[in-house]
């Protein structure tokens, strides 16, 4: 179960990009072994804020940190801490699925061994130790998906960032990603899940929070964000959302 | 600095996954050489077949028949005359000799006799140069009996004729064998462009490919940028600056393994240079797979599109390929010898044709070896300048 000291912690986070800030005073803290969700419509900022979160993105404004260590200062020891997995495919399709996990291992420090170990480790995982070997051009876009997953795994993190990780796959694919990040949380694993299915949200995640033009507009587990707006039992959040802000998550 | 080597180790693993890239830059420069060598000559020197039709059969036609056939570059083909006749209609033949019945009595006896060239059309550049050839060894062949016949009446009354039969022979013999002038070939390679274009062509070609299958990889690496795998091997221990270490590692590694599979293929089957040659030739390919590939790198930090740096990369190939005298001679001055010093290839070709011509070695090339690592490392500075790994990201 989740811990109540903060594994990560981010205080006025601000992004703009052409003078039009997409992200702007973001605060949130994710604690120790939940899964925390950033939920919100396309747009909402919430690639941009996991982009600054794990390292790849300087902020304008705001800071971050994830185990004690300073993502401005520290990068290199919060990459040993965390995996990211991104909101595209972001691998090599032309390969076998051991191929890319063992190269993207070997990056994150592995040696040979530690990688191949790991590849096959996380395989078993996802589900795909018998297609282990075919290249992922030949995959469905489910397991794609779950290749993806898998790669932000190889180093053991303790810390995973999940960005839209069940756009567009089958519902199969689907339960078996959120049975997945819902053992690896079991195991201690912390996670960061963005999505803009509130069903997903409500499913998955111990806290969300809502995000909207760059704005966490609400936060708390989902059923304290239901009981804001009514009976905690029938509300949903995608009426949390429309009472927020006028609109429908689903535009 | 172990990553950026595995990171280029991945990269050829990649070139070697991708059957497209393999065609391109191995099977279609072996393709485009022996097209070129096609057209360019490889036959060098005169070779053709007197297509001759023996109606005598007596000593003399013999002789005749042998005689053309001893001619270098020149091969016979017996026909009956009906045979004959019948390739000419069909245009099988162009150029077709008939050796009359009566020949070698003709010869024998100093009567006049012919042998007739039968042509069709113009009977083909190759059948004029044979037919003449033919009447040089018809003309030689009449003068020996001619001889003969005249010392046989001279001193048939002192000496036995077939004493005067033999030593003429032995004399006419050892004249055919040493004759008394020669016609020596003598080949001036600077004054031939043919010549030149050849020699220059196998270096030419690797080059071209070496460079367009190197650069044009410039494209995948905006599409990495774009699919965000850059941005996701930051997440790991990788560092911007081994990532562009690396990549530019795995460009000159493709460079050298396609550039080292071509030179080996023609050594062996064309059987160009030793291996000392060969292994200059990869020091050299060393070179400039490390100029490719930094301006791969050039043309993927400036370019924004994968279609831009696809056209930079054909734009600054062609350019080079065609200018730095792969396909004609550059010549000694003028404008295409002033735009040819602005392509690597120029460079490129001059060393690898002296090293592998073992003309010259990787010490001579000491200029064009230069010249091509400053290209290079001017191009990698300037591209780890603007190196980004996503439009915003550090
Ligand atoms: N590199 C960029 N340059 C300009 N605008 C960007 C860039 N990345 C994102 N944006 C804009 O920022 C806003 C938030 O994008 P994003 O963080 O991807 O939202 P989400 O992940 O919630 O869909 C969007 O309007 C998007 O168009
Ligand atoms: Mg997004």
């Amino acid at each position: 179960m989740a811990h109540m000291e903060a594994f990560l912690a981010a205080t006025g986070l601000t992004k703009s990009f052409d003078s039009v800030q997409v992200v702007d005073s973001v605060s949130f803290t994710v604690r120790s072994q939940e899964i925390f969700g950033l939920l919100g419509p396309n747009g909402a900022g919430k690639t941009t804020t996991i982009r600054m979160l794990s390292t790849v993105l300087d902020p304008d404004d705001g800071d971050v940190n994830i185990g004690g260590h300073s993502v401005a200062k520290e990068s290199d020891a919060v990459r040993r801490l965390i995996g990211v997995c991104p909101q595209e495919l972001a691998l090599y399709p032309e390969l076998s699925a051991t191929d890319n996990l063992v190269f993207f291992g070997r990056m994150a420090g592995l040696s040979g061994s530690q990688a191949k170990e790991s590849a096959a480790d996380v395989l078993e995982r996802v589900g795909l130790t018998d297609r282990a070997k075919d290249a992922v051009r030949k995959y469905s876009g489910g397991m794609k998906r779950r290749v993806n997953i898998a790669i932000a795994l190889m180093s053991r993190p303790q810390m995973l960032f999940l960005d839209e990780p069940t756009v567009g796959i089958d519902p199969q694919s689907r339960n078996h990603i959120f049975d997945t990040v819902l053992a690896l949380r079991d195991e201690g694993m912390t996670v960061l899940y963005t999505t803009h299915y509130m069903e997903e949200a409500d499913r998955l995640c111990d806290r969300i929070g809502i995000m909207d033009e760059g704005h966490i507009i609400a936060l708390g587990t989902p059923a304290e964000l239901k009981a804001q707006v009514g009976d905690a039992d029938t509300t949903t959040l995608e009426e949390v959302f429309l009472s927020l802000t006028g609109r429908s998550l689903r535009d | 600095m172990v990553r950026p080597l595995l990171l280029a180790l991945f990269e050829v693993k990649r070139f070697l996954a991708d059957r497209g890239a393999l065609a391109f830059s191995i099977a279609l420069p072996i393709l485009l050489f022996a097209l070129m060598v096609g057209v360019f000559g490889g036959e060098t020197s005169f070779n053709s077949t007197a297509h001759v039709a023996d109606l005598d059969g007596g000593d003399a036609a013999r002789k005749l028949i042998e005689r053309i056939e001893d001619v270098d570059g020149l091969d016979v083909r017996r026909y009956t005359e009906a045979e004959l006749n019948d390739a000419l209609d069909r245009s099988a033949v162009l150029t077709g000799f008939v050796i009359p019945a009566g020949f070698t009595t003709a010869l024998e006896s100093g009567m006049p006799t012919t042998v007739r060239v039968k042509r069709r059309g113009n009977g083909g550049d190759a059948g004029q140069i044979t037919a003449a050839i033919v009447q040089g060894v018809a003309d030689g062949l009449a003068s020996e009996y001619e001889l003969r016949r005249a010392l046989g009446t001279l001193v048939s009354d002192a000496i036995p004729p077939e004493q005067v039969e033999a030593h003429t022979g032995v004399l006419l013999g050892d004249a055919r064998r040493d004759p008394p002038v020669r016609v020596v070939n003598q080949t001036l390679n600077e004054e031939s462009e043919e010549e030149d274009i050849l020699d220059r062509l196998l270096p030419g070609v690797i080059v071209m490919f070496l460079l367009f299958s190197v650069t044009l990889n410039a494209q995948t690496l905006i599409e990495e940028r774009r699919n965000g795998t850059l941005e996701r091997l930051l997440t790991t221990q990788l560092s911007t600056g081994q990532l562009f270490a690396g990549k530019f590692l795995a460009g000159v590694s493709r460079g050298m393994l396609q550039t080292i599979i071509l030179l080996v293929l023609a050594f062996v089957v064309l059987r160009i240079a030793g291996l000392n040659a060969l292994a200059q030739s990869a020091v050299l390919a060393l070179v400039v797979s490390a100029a490719a590939s930094a301006i791969a790198l050039l043309i993927a930090t400036v370019a924004r599109t994968e279609d831009q740096a696809t056209w930079g990369a054909v734009f600054i190939t062609m350019f080079m390929t065609v200018f730095g005298g792969t396909f004609f001679p550059i010549g000694d001055s003028g404008v295409l010898e002033l735009l040819s010093r602005f392509t690597l290839n120029r460079y490129a070709i001059d060393a690898y044709e002296g090293i592998l011509g073992e003309t010259a070695t990787l010490g001579d090339a000491t200029f064009e070896m230069a010249l091509l690592g400053g290209v290079a490392v001017v191009c990698l500075i300037v591209a780890r300048v603007l190196f980004r790994v996503s439009s915003e990201a550090k």
